[in-house]
């Protein structure tokens, strides 16, 4: 029988291919090896380097005039900044800003607005960092481009590098973004406003929640934990009586304080969303007293597993009810699981945690 | 005859252009990713600055017989960074002292909690809460494999996240809070999960990382380049798609209300980790929500691999039977009518076809080359050709898994160590992964002919653990 398969011209074409692959997997070899001298060069020089700022950067938070840092090379000055951002992370007040006096004194804040032009997105983060860092006003309309205009990463870098250097002003530019771009994180943001403080975003907070944007005002009642409490309550709850909105009436129901709002708390014990008769649960053992029983206790027959469970908690909590009340009450529960439910909230009261040495 | 002949020959060769074409182009897609990756490492190696809002995390523990090691498993996840967590250990039935030694070393008493059962799954005996962590729970029931613990674990847990993890997964401090970033990110995320390294021949105290090192077993060894390959540019180039269709059941971050709804862990299923990712796909695809599930290349989670044949083969047949289950149960992915998006009609046909019953025809393909060599239909030369250009196909992917290795990573920094590797890249394409492919035919037939699943023991040795 002859040959079926292949060619003499199909065989070479395998070799060819086979040779072929071998062949970019040794320029790849290559590509390895010269990626591991250069770093290692790098790492060499970022090495023999470190220890000297390292010196220099702690020596600075103190007095940043008598330093002495050592010129830095072009390749070794991201390095640098990275160090010196880590530094600025962990440092407050007066001692970071004298490491932005040794950036200054050195004419390193060149390099830092060079970096935020840099078409490379890692020198550019590092760039974007430290300006915030150093307050550079002279960053200011690029960076506030990038916090509109850029994307996820870079915008929100850019973000919090204008609030570092001029919060109240950069909460104004920003104050859409912060309630509309979903891909700015709560958690991010929160980071941010915890470190600014009460006193700086309470105001911003307060203009931000009194326009009720339609769009992103279930973010902006989440910030608003980082104000001021007595300013944002006023608001907040408010809003009780007059929205539907989900977030805003857990948001609502965080805030109720005193007997006034107890009708909009058992108002919203009824509500079909059972997030928002779990938050009712929470502020009517809260505020409430005796009269909140009924309530409670048809909360604890809830069929969602948290609304009972905060109901239970806060029977165990209410104002003048005493712990062999609450035994009464759940023995004579009708519905089994409400009864379980109370049986975990007591035994939760009664946990006695061991500390440990 | 002769026809027939030459048909099957331009089958097995149009299977072989296409599969390798495919891990060329998933390598091609994990560039950018890699690189991007880089680029923010300045800024996510900054210290971390918690705010209050990140997602509170259950981390979901599924015990075995883990009499030996589980205390201390506990111990290293109790020192996760992270702001706010839960551990809950379920024990599975362990027909060992798992329970006892839990108890001993967390002093642990039974409480009167009340279970919430959304997912169906076997009862539960007692729940403990711990007197010396009041973030530790264990929940003691009746034995049913590892997706019905996680079921359970999941209808105890407290925290709108959580995350399914093996008892002996060895994670760094800061595995949770990488994984968890996603969520913080993309409000649409309802999965995450991370690079799986091999941890033999590495330094762990405690349950935790200390220095990476290569393994002395050449069989480890061998499967340090097949994981470089299968999560570099296997998992990533999916994960630029969009098409992620496994996490490992190692270490992986779920929003619940999503895993309930989709009716959490299929208990019948022996590749329960797959199973889930595959119809969480399918079932948000089905109801037109935007959903996204993320992959995290970074090295986050540390396992012991086989060092021994035999274990090894029994790993391998039990994913293999995994995978296939995983994508007949969800057929429907790919007849989402145009909806299926990337996971349906690229990632779901690539995998039914060279992963599913790829080592079919592969298998079949050496057996019928070898056999037209040995009757002379194929001359030597070309029988050489076929060999020489899988051989260096094979050595050209995994060549380029250690380049993504070198440029992200830098895992090994020592040259003898790369000198290691790629020695290994090489002599892994001779026998090495045609024996793994036999192991997954072994798999296919079992699954085919419907053998029953069972939890999945291996043999660890844990030498490397101090």
């Amino acid at each position: 029988m002859a040959r079926a398969w292949p060619s003499d011209a199909e065989v070479a074409f395998a070799l060819a291919v086979a040779l072929g692959a071998l062949a970019v997997a040794l320029i790849l070899l290559v590509a390895i090896a010269l990626m591991r001298h250069v770093r290692r060069w790098r790492m060499e020089r970022i090495a023999g380097a470190e220890n000297g700022w390292r010196d220099a950067l702690s020596e600075a938070t103190e007095d940043p005039h008598d330093t002495r840092l050592a010129p830095i090379g072009r390749l070794e000055m991201p390095a640098f900044l990275v160090l010196w951002n880590h530094f600025q992370e962990s440092l407050k007040g007066e001692a970071a800003e004298r490491l932005g006096v040794l950036l200054t004194l050195n004419g390193i804040d060149r390099h830092v607005l060079r970096y935020i032009r840099k078409r490379s997105l890692r020198l550019r983060l590092i760039g974007i960092t430290a300006a915030g860092h150093l307050r550079e006003q002279r960053a200011w309309g690029e960076l506030e481009r990038l916090a509109l205009h850029g994307g996820s990463i870079e915008s929100f870098a850019a973000a919090r590098a204008l609030l570092r250097i001029e919060p109240r002003r950069a909460l104004e530019v920003l104050a859409p973004a912060l309630s509309g771009r979903e891909d700015w994180s709560l958690a991010r943001i929160g980071s941010i406003f915890q470190e600014l403080g009460p006193q700086v975003v309470t105001g911003p907070l307060v203009t931000m929640l009194l326009k009720r944007p339609k769009r992103g005002l279930n973010r902006i009642v989440k910030l608003a934990r980082f104000g001021h409490r007595d300013r944002i309550s006023t608001i907040v709850r408010g809003w009780l009586g007059s929205s539907d909105e989900m977030e805003v009436l857990i948001a609502g129901l965080d805030y109720v304080e005193d007997d006034s709002d107890l009708p909009w708390a058992k108002g919203a014990a009824r509500h079909v969303e059972w997030r928002v008769r779990m938050a009712a649960a929470k502020a009517l053992g809260r505020i409430g007293g005796r009269g909140e029983l009924a309530v409670l206790l048809e909360l604890l027959r809830d069929p969602i597993w948290w609304v009972r469970y905060h109901a239970a908690q806060s029977l165990t909590h209410l104002h003048g009810l005493e712990p062999h009340e609450l035994e009464t009450l759940r023995e004579n529960a009708r519905d089994a699981f409400a009864a379980d439910m109370l049986s975990q909230a007591l035994a939760e009261r009664r946990w006695q945690p061991v500390r440990l040495t | 005859m002769r026809t027939f002949i030459l048909g099957l020959e331009w089958f097995f060769l149009l299977y072989f252009v296409l599969i390798n074409v495919g891990y060329i182009a998933l390598n091609l897609l994990a560039i950018p990713s890699l690189r991007r990756k880089t680029a923010l490492r300045p800024l996510e190696d900054l210290p971390p600055v918690y705010s209050g809002f990140e997602p509170p995390v259950s981390l979901l523990v599924p015990a075995y017989n883990e009499e030996a090691t589980i205390a201390s498993s506990v111990r290293s996840l109790l020192q996760l960074d992270y702001p706010e967590f839960e551990i809950v250990v379920i024990n599975d039935g362990s027909k060992d002292g798992t329970l006892e030694a839990l108890k001993q070393a967390f002093q642990l008493e039974g409480f009167p909690e009340v279970y919430w059962r959304r997912i169906n799954a076997q009862p539960i005996r007692t729940i403990y809460h711990s007197r010396t962590h009041a973030n530790l729970r264990v929940i003691d029931k009746v034995n049913g494999g590892k997706a019905d613990a996680l079921n359970v674990g999941i209808n105890a847990s407290r925290f709108p996240l959580f995350c399914a993890m093996d008892a002996d997964s060895i994670l760094q401090r800061d595995s949770l809070r990488r994984v968890i970033e996603p969520f913080l990110d993309d409000p649409t995320a309802i999965a995450s999960g991370g690079t799986v390294r091999i941890a033999n021949g590495c330094t762990v105290s405690a349950g935790n990382l200390e220095r990476v090192e290569l393994p002395r077993n050449f069989l480890a060894l061998l499967q340090i380049v097949e994981y470089l390959r299968a999560f570099l540019f296997g998992r990533m180039g999916w994960a630029t798609i969009d098409a992620v269709l496994i996490i490992s059941g190692a270490f992986g971050v779920f929003r619940k209300d999503a895993v309930v709804e989709a009716g959490g862990y299929k208990a019948d299923t022996i590749g329960e980790d797959m199973e889930l990712i595959v119809r969480l796909h399918r079932v948000m695809r089905a109801r037109g929500e935007p959903y996204k599930i993320h992959f995290v290349p970074d090295p986050i989670c540390w396992t012991e691999a086989p060092e021994s044949l035999a274990v090894l083969k029994g790993q391998r047949i039990r994913w293999q039977r995994g995978l296939c289950e995983s994508l007949h149960k969800n057929r429907d992915l790919l007849k989402t009518h145009g909806a299926g998006g990337p996971p349906g009609l690229l990632a779901y046909p690539f995998f039914m076809v060279f992963e599913c019953y790829g080592p079919l025809i592969e298998v079949a393909g050496y057996v019928f080359m070898t056999a037209m060599f040995l009757v002379g239909q194929i001359s030597g030369l070309a029988f050489g050709a076929f060999l020489a250009l899988a051989f260096s196909l094979g050595f050209l992917l995994s060549v380029s898994a250690l380049l993504l290795e070198e440029y992200a990573f830098h895992l090994y920094p020592r040259f003898s160590q790369m000198g290691m590797l790629i020695c290994v890249a090489i002599a892994e394409n001779l026998g090495y992964r045609q024996l793994v492919t036999y192991w997954r035919l072994i798999g296919l037939t079992r699954w085919l002919r419907g053998a029953r699943s069972t939890w999945g023991t291996m043999t660890r040795k844990g030498s490397w653990q101090k």
